[in-house]
């Protein structure tokens, strides 16, 4: 299935120091799909998507990138392939977000960087996909958390990558821009068959854009499958280990246990 | 615009040093005062000026610090106590070194002082405590050179304790042949980096998902900024500032911190800086000169501090 395209991780341990965290991660996104990475804070969602993206040292198993063992590609040909929006923030410094987003190019230009009209059309593009088209010309420091992930998105973008990683794309977002994001990467995944692999933390969002939904559950992935698979018998209540309040499988809601004087 | 100002300065400080130029036999004792002094010295400036503030550029851009550059981070005192030492202690034996020699020297002394520093920019993330460590470096540098230079053989002392405070006096064509090459070319490679050198500046992670080998580049930037401050100290001594305030000056006033633009831009700037700084220096309290070092300081100093206030409110 992987030389059709996609990512799989095939018995992929992932950690810190040659200390696994997770092991044994068998996961496969095809192009087109979405799988997201829930559970607990601190559980290895983010050294997944980071070993993926290639800054932590795989401890064991392999990554296949449409095909091809992505240890086995150079920086450039695995920029190609791959893009990602990560929690950490770009440190800019004088830059537009026109300028953010054109760092997507990176892997397309010339030795100095310079885009041609046609590299500037992709990134003009991009930016109107997420949205961001009227902060082009603003201080990327300048604007709020939601315009900013808007336009690491639309940098993201024009990398043009077969597969997006996103570190929770949504966190600190006001649930317009959160839903604004989601949407965004449900249009990816589908008009231009991107695999997308994520963490997310919002519950009642993650069940409608998700194909897939893996389950960290500290050393290892505990469940895959369906949404409505995951979502049902109070796996998710054990899966976060949360005893008083409750989780609605149904809806995603969270209810706080009740205070009686 | 900037370039104005500093063509008419310099262009006054030597007034008729260029209608000499025009007209001189090449015997005349001023044609050779031109010749043999000060345009050499003018060349030295421009290109070491030029240098250290390419040097302070890629610093701040490693380190991720608007304040780092060669003089504070003490790489400068470190390539100066080691030209020092080699000196004194050839001199002593009858030997004379030639500019390659000097610039080997000083670049071995560098690269001992950056790697104190990446030691402990390994130990401490915060960018404070790294300026200070880098100046207390600088300090235990300069005081061992110090005491070298009180006890060496006083044939060279005159000679060796004006170096160490920084001048760009006795520069002779041969010299410059050597820095204009070893400049030019870690420039050339500093400029064919700009790509990458822009994408590091966004952060190691995403120029590693831009597809750029980050160890590489880093031990690249850190080899260029250490032969440019090398080349620097070993012809002029340490000059301060230059490389701080230079690079920010530029950004400023181009409004872009795009490396491409910056490289070219660091290295025009700091040849006017230092220039200017250098005539000021010369024709001040002529024939008395003072060190070079004095002139920057004065100027630029207020630069750093009004950058370090700026920039103190947006980080940590």
């Amino acid at each position: 299935m992987s030389k059709n395209g996609g990512i799989s991780l095939e018995n992929l341990s992932v950690g810190y120091d040659n200390r696994a965290l997770v092991s044994d991660i068998c996961l496969a996104v095809k192009p087109g799909q979405i799988v997201t990475l829930i559970g607990p804070n601190g559980a290895g969602k983010s050294t997944i998507l980071k070993s993926i993206i290639r800054e932590l040292k795989l401890i064991d198993g392999v990554i296949m990138l449409s095909g091809k063992d992505s240890m086995s590609l150079k920086g450039e040909e695995l920029a190609k392939e791959l893009s990602m929006v990560m929690t950490e923030r770009p440190r800019t410094e004088l830059m537009t977000c026109r300028e953010v987003v054109a760092t997507g190019r990176y892997p397309y230009t010339g030795r100095l960087g310079i885009l041609s009209e046609a590299d500037w059309k992709i990134v003009d593009e991009a930016m109107e996909l997420v949205g961001a088209t009227d902060t082009a010309a603003q201080d990327f420091t300048r604007i709020s958390d939601g315009q900013r992930q808007r336009v690491m998105l639309a940098r993201a973008i024009c990398q043009e990558p077969k597969i997006l990683v996103l570190d929770e794309p949504t966190s600190f977002l006001d649930i317009r821009f959160k839903l604004d994001i989601l949407s965004t990467i449900h249009k990816l995944a589908r008009q231009r068959k991107i695999a997308v692999i994520m963490s997310l933390h919002e519950l009642e969002l993650v069940r409608g854009i998700s194909d897939v939904i893996a389950c960290v559950e500290g050393d290892h992935i505990g469940r895959i499958g369906r949404p409505d698979e995951i979502f049902t018998g109070g796996y998710i209540q054990r899966l976060y280990g949360i005893d008083e309040a409750s989780f609605d499988e149904k809806t995603g809601m969270l209810i706080l246990p009740k205070w009686e004087d | 615009m900037v370039w104005n100002i500093t063509a008419g300065s310099v262009d006054i400080t030597m007034g008729q040093v260029w209608a000499i130029l025009g007209r001189a036999e090449m015997d005349s004792t001023a044609s050779r005062i031109i010749w043999d002094i000060r345009l050499p010295r003018m060349c030295a400036a421009i290109i070491l000026g030029g240098a250290l503030s390419v040097s302070g550029f890629l610093l701040q851009t490693f380190f991720q610090n608007p304040i780092a550059g060669p003089y504070v981070l003490g790489i400068s005192s470190g390539a100066k106590l080691v030209v020092a030492l080699t000196m004194i202690f050839l001199l002593g034996r009858g030997v004379t070194i030639g500019s390659i020699g000097m610039v080997a020297a000083a670049f071995v002394g560098s690269l001992i002082a950056t790697g104190f520093v990446l030691a402990i920019s390994l130990k401490t993330k915060n960018m404070s405590r790294l300026i200070i460590c880098g100046i207390l470096i600088g300090y235990i540098c300069s005081a061992i050179t110090d005491f070298c230079v009180t006890f060496a053989s006083d044939s060279n002392i005159v000679n060796l304790h004006n170096w160490s405070l920084g001048s760009l006096s006795g520069m002779t064509w041969s010299n410059i042949r050597v820095m204009t090459i070893i400049v030019a070319l870690a420039l050339t490679v500093t400029f064919m980096l700009s790509k990458p050198i822009g994408a590091y500046g966004l952060g190691e992670t995403y120029a590693r998902g831009m597809g750029v080998n980050v160890k590489v580049l880093r031990t690249v930037i850190i080899l260029l900024s250490s032969v440019l401050s090398a080349c620097v100290t070993a012809f002029a001594g340490p000059i301060s500032f230059v490389g701080i305030a230079v690079p920010h000056l530029v950004k400023v006033s181009t409004s872009t911190a795009k490396p491409i633009v910056l490289i070219p831009g660091c290295f025009l700037g700091g040849a006017i800086v230092t220039l200017l700084c250098d005539g000021i220096a010369r024709t001040v309290f002529a024939p008395t000169e003072l060190s070079i070092s004095s002139v920057t300081a004065i100027l630029l100093v207020p630069v750093v501090i009004v950058m370090m206030l700026r920039k103190g409110g947006a980080r940590e």
